[in-house]
């Protein structure tokens, strides 16, 4: 028989602390840096430098984009929860006849959803909205049946 | 038996996740805000939308190549799969050659990729190349640097020679899984040699031949190096796939946008063919 042992609520405290502090610590940095307590060329943490290592312009961020990836990761974060309140990833053999678990339904959610926003782009034209209600009815069929 | 589920486990995992995300999610991301933008350099970044895509997916430049990476992929399955069960059917079962035939066998697979490429780039050439030297002494006008024809069967040889092997290696590990009794049977039965093939072997070898297959599709479907070292895409565009036309727009023309639009385009071909393998895979060890 199989045993579920959930983990102790410290454990999410502790790993959302360590989260907190990290996070503090880069901006008490960066107010050190604004507000020019020290050069920030000579900010070093373990021979990081702080200033220029953590500089991510570099990645060309925009808002929607960001957008995006944020939504992925509250996608995520929502079945970090999911997993928590009903642990074991609910396992069952759909209509593709093989075993998946919440996760690889995610998984096939979203890459057919990008499939979808792909066809529409180069079949129909660049307004995506549709494309994006037909992925969301896609992704609960997926989460339904599959 | 009493299973735990202990999911604090997962932190284990963390040390991964930070690696995974330097060396993966963040140049991801990257190419993910390159592809919805137009740069003219100087790290200035102009928003574009779904330009890039709307052009790629009406461009035939990007079907081509698509086109001609599945071609070539259909190609060497047809020659490699039917060659790798030959081979693996007529390999010792015991003795002194089994070990002969198996390193043999493990050779190609172990010379680097780009190694093997400069091989054949020289093996193929007509003027100090054995092989292009001696096909033109026999009268046959062979030049893989002009004529795209000969472009493909130098790059087609060159992956059969080089990964052939590979479907051996999985088709003998499937061949010496059969018991003997099997063999026993089919020989009190008196079945012939194709029966023995067709209806003990061959099922057998199943499982194994879709794994070469998966894999041999994949490693094709991406293939870049060899074919670049030999031909670098000519002549013209004829052997130009995917990966190499990939690699033009993006570090020869310097087209940040449309090569990240490409590059998601194909990454997401490749994961929906990761997903098939790793399912397949996984389902296969879940019957085992």
């Amino acid at each position: 028989m199989e045993q579920v042992d959930r983990s102790p609520w410290w454990w999410a405290v502790l790993f959302l602390a360590l989260v907190v502090v990290a996070w503090v610590a880069l901006q008490i940095d960066f107010v050190a840096i604004t507000v020019g307590f020290s050069d920030p060329a000579n900010i070093r943490l373990w021979g990081f430098n702080l200033s220029s290592n953590l500089d991510f312009s570099w990645m060309a961020w925009t808002w929607p984009t960001a957008a995006f990836f944020g939504t992925i990761f509250l996608l995520l974060c929502g079945m970090a929860v999911w997993e928590y309140v009903s642990p074991g990833g609910n396992p069952r053999v759909g209509v593709l006849r093989f075993e998946t678990t919440r996760g690889d339904r995610l998984f096939l959610s979203l890459l057919g959803s990008a499939f979808i926003h792909l066809a529409w782009l180069g079949l129909v034209g660049p307004n995506l909205w549709w494309a994006l209600a037909l992925s969301v009815v896609y992704a609960v069929g997926v989460f339904r049946y599959v | 038996m009493e299973k735990t589920w202990n999911n604090r486990a997962w932190f284990l995992v963390l040390p991964v996740l930070l690696l995974v995300a330097f060396s993966a999610v963040i140049p991801l991301m990257t190419v993910v805000n390159y592809s919805v933008q137009d740069t003219f350099g100087n790290n200035v970044f102009f928003w574009a939308g779904t330009e890039w895509f709307e052009e790629l997916l009406s461009s035939s430049r990007f079907w081509q190549a698509m086109i001609r990476n599945l071609v070539f992929s259909f190609i060497i399955l047809a020659i490699e799969v039917p060659l790798g069960i030959f081979i693996a059917l007529n390999m010792p079962k015991k003795g002194w050659g089994v070990p002969v035939c198996l390193v043999l066998m493990a050779l190609p697979l172990l010379i680097p990729w780009n190694v093997v490429g400069t091989i054949w780039q020289v093996f193929g050439r007509n003027d100090i190349g054995l092989l292009g030297y001696y096909v033109n002494a026999l009268g046959i006008d062979y030049n893989y640097v002009q004529d795209p024809y000969d472009a493909w069967v130098t790059v087609i040889i060159m992956d059969v020679w080089h990964w052939t092997s590979l479907v051996v290696l999985l088709c003998y590990a499937g061949l010496v899984s059969i018991p003997d009794a099997f063999y026993q049977a089919a020989k009190i039965d008196g079945a012939s040699r194709w029966a023995v093939f067709r209806y003990i072997q061959l099922p057998k070898m199943n499982r194994v031949l879709l794994i070469a297959v998966l894999l041999r599709f994949m490693d094709s479907f991406m293939i870049y190096t060899e074919p670049f070292v030999v031909t670098g895409g000519g002549p013209g565009n004829s052997t130009t796939f995917l990966s190499i036309d990939l690699v033009k727009t993006a570090l020869g023309q310097f087209d940040l946008g449309p090569a990240a639009a490409m590059s998601l385009v194909y990454f997401l071909i490749v994961l929906l063919l990761s997903w098939v393998f790793y399912t397949v895979m996984t389902n296969y060890d879940a019957e085992r």
